[in-house]
């Protein structure tokens, strides 16, 4: 959908030749990769074929070795860029949530536009309840971290993410440390994210959400971009026969999803 | 009540547990445990009276107690034959062990208890008091050992006084001065270059991180009597450079002074390397997210992860005031008038070592274990973790319970903790 009225655009994200590697283990070889605004991306692939990697590429979490990474234009990779400049438009969401532990819920959320924004306290609070309000915990506002169910903590991490209202976000499995039955929670407000045009970049085993929610599906392979397209195509009818010997796997693995696909 | 119930009795009380419950309720280790401290009881009445005991006047009084815990002494005796010859079915047999036996053995165990403890206050404690009263009242130093010591305390107690007051204050000032150097230096310490950083700050990192290592492996790996030495000389060595009068230096730097430099440079090695056990169990995870909203290293740390490691190392670092208590008594080397000093002093006056040394080491451990307590009540205030034995554990458990993983405990090597308690020795 959003991948037609984005023709002719300026790519959020654009990755050339991207490469990594930790000592002797090469993690990512030779990436290259686009995000559209409003795009949803989501990438999926076998455990260990690199996509945190990837992902933590695009936010500079991880150092690349070699390529290029354009956000907007500007190339990360090159020495002395403000880092955390640029991080501060990029929101991401950890699979551990990440929360952190010292400060309540609602400080989570304006910590980092108090402290980088000099937004006044008030400004940031208003804007963190708003935040709150549309992922459904504006009641815990004052709660500590420690007292919230998996799914509040993730839903609270999304909360933190928006508040410094970055062009993109990205998710590093954000449902795999949850139990079956919340997984639904967070995927809803990731589901209204996407709907309000967010570009994001998501990092999953569901392939419900990777199916129905985005315009294009990365499949990732021994640090290669496999296959790429638009996912009724990678889900029906796959290209590679890696894709759907994964697909077919993973399927096998979860009943359940095949019905709801 | 039936019988099967009654003979699980025992095992069930011990479940519930606690040395009190064990002795109050089950009814054989009441006839027995009570005749021990029925026995104790004759043996402080077999004891001379002192001149303060106040059953002197009562001597009816002491008889009939007296009587009265050889009397049970002889039931509890009747209870365990009866139990030795029935112990099949010593439950349902023996008088001792039916309902109501029980419940008069039970208040009867009470009173034993309390005729015991008033022996004891009467002997024991009356005659502590005599022996104080009539050292305090001497004119010379009494022979005997309990005496003499109360004579010389009580006449040295200004000595004493000052010195407890010194040692105090080195105690306390030193580990609060300490805990400031040391965040500073634990902060260099984890400096790790940052991709933003220009060369001259990559350079300044580098250089801090350094002076933190070499800092700690100096000051951890040399004797504090020996700093204080090289303090103390130095600093005179410095002063009488710059063309200052001895009786001047003697006046800014003190023995005092540079024993209180000492202890807090001392303790500010040891505090860093427990703050940094405590940061670096600070989940990975905090920074990783602080970092991915866009803040820099020194505000993530001093935002998120300094507060969550300072919680996790209060038990650790509480536990260094008590250290410092202890070890600022080698401070007496350079002349600090700390406890360590008065009571050489003392000994010195009087010519009594043993009882002026054994005096300091009461109060020694009358002022850490106070220590202790108020600090493990701070600690609970402050909602940190609990604190572990204060002076013996090599390794600190330090509870990560501010995470969604209260119960989640991560041990955190704080590997000098162990030389440490050593440092002091003369
Ligand atoms: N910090 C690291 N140090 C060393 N190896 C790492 C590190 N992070 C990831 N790896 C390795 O890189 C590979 C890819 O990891 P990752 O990107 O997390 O895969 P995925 O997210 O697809 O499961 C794995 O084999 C992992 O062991
Ligand atoms: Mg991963």
């Amino acid at each position: 959908m959003a991948s037609e009225s984005t023709q002719g655009r300026e790519p959020v994200i654009r990755i050339e030749g991207l490469r990594k590697s930790f000592g002797k283990h090469v993690v990512l070889r030779n990436i290259d990769f686009e995000v559209m605004p409003g795009e949803v991306v989501t990438i999926i692939g076998a455990s260990g074929s690199g996509k945190s990697t990837l992902l933590r590429c695009i936010n500079l979490l991880e150092t690349p070795d070699a390529g290029h990474v354009w956000f907007h234009g500007q190339d990360l990779a090159a020495e002395h860029v403000d880092v955390n400049k640029l991080r501060e438009k990029i929101g991401m969401v950890f699979q551990g949530f990440n929360l952190f532990n010292n400060l309540n819920v609602l400080q989570n959320c304006t910590l980092a536009p108090v402290t980088l924004k000099k937004a006044s306290k008030a400004d940031a609070e208003a804007e963190a309840m708003r935040h709150l309000d549309e992922v459904g915990l504006a009641d815990f506002a004052k709660s500590p971290v420690t007292s919230l169910s998996g799914g509040q903590k993730q839903r609270v991490a999304i909360a933190r993410a928006l508040c410094m209202k970055p062009d993109l976000m990205l998710f590093d499995e954000p449902t795999s440390a949850l139990d079956p039955e919340i997984v639904g929670e967070v995927l809803s407000v990731m589901r209204d994210l996407a709907k309000d045009g967010m570009t994001m970049v998501v990092v999953t085993h569901e392939m419900e959400f990777a199916k129905n929610v985005s315009d294009k599906v990365v499949f990732m392979d021994q640090g290669v971009i496999a296959e790429e397209g638009d996912p009724r195509q990678i889900f029906t009818n796959p290209k590679k026969p890696r894709t759907r010997e994964f697909l077919s796997r993973y399927l096998e693995d979860k009943p359940d999803q095949v019905q709801e696909a | 009540m039936g019988t099967t119930q009654e003979a699980q009795e025992p095992s069930m009380e011990e479940e519930k547990g606690g040395l009190v419950r064990f002795f109050a309720s089950d009814h054989r280790y009441v006839l027995l445990g009570t005749s021990v401290v029925a026995l104790i009881g004759m043996w402080f009445s077999m004891q001379p009276r002192s001149s303060q005991s106040f059953l002197a006047n009562a001597y009816a009084l002491e008889v009939v107690m007296y009587y009265a815990l050889m009397a049970w002494v002889v039931v509890s005796l009747v209870a365990l034959v009866t139990k030795l010859v029935h112990w099949r079915d010593y439950q349902q047999k023996s008088p001792f062990a039916k309902p109501a036996a029980k419940h008069v053995e039970r208040i009867c165990s009470y009173v034993v208890w309390l005729f015991s403890a008033v022996l004891f206050v009467d002997r024991a404690i009356m005659g502590f008091v005599a022996i104080v009263k009539s050292a305090v009242g001497s004119n010379a130093n009494p022979q005997d050992f309990v005496g003499g010591m109360v004579y010389m305390v009580y006449k040295g107690r200004g000595i004493f006084a000052r010195g407890i007051a010194t040692t105090i204050e080195l105690a306390v000032f030193g580990t609060v001065i300490a805990f400031f150097l040391a965040l500073l230096l634990v902060f260099l310490r984890l400096q790790q270059i940052d991709r933003p950083d220009n060369d001259f700050v990559r350079f300044l990192k580098v250089i801090g991180c350094g002076f933190a290592k070499v800092y700690s492996a100096v000051v951890r790996g040399t004797p504090m009597m020996v700093q204080s030495l090289i303090i103390y000389f130095a600093g005179f060595a410095v002063l009488s450079g710059s063309g200052m009068s001895t009786n001047d230096i003697r006046a800014v730097w003190s023995t005092f002074v540079a024993g209180l430099v000492t202890i807090s440079l001392n303790s500010t090695a040891y505090m860093m390397e427990v703050l940094r056990g405590g940061i670096e169990a600070v989940d990975p995870g905090q920074t990783e997210a602080a970092r991915s909203l866009g803040l820099s290293q020194w505000q993530a740390m001093s935002k998120v992860v300094f507060p969550q490691g300072i919680k996790n190392s209060i038990p650790a670092l509480s536990n260094e005031l008590v250290i410092n208590i202890k070890d600022s008594s080698v401070l007496s080397v350079i002349g600090v008038f700390d406890l360590m000093f008065a009571t050489t002093t003392v000994a010195g006056i009087y010519y009594r070592q043993l009882e002026t040394y054994i005096a300091a080491a009461v109060c020694y451990l009358i002022l850490t274990m106070v220590a202790s307590k108020l600090l493990s009540m701070l600690a609970k205030h402050l909602d940190a973790p609990a604190m572990g034995p204060a002076l013996s554990s090599s390794e600190v458990a330090v509870t990560t319970g501010i995470a969604g993983s209260a119960d989640q405990t991560i041990k955190v090597d704080v590997d000098h903790t162990e030389d440490r308690v050593r440092r002091g020795g003369m």
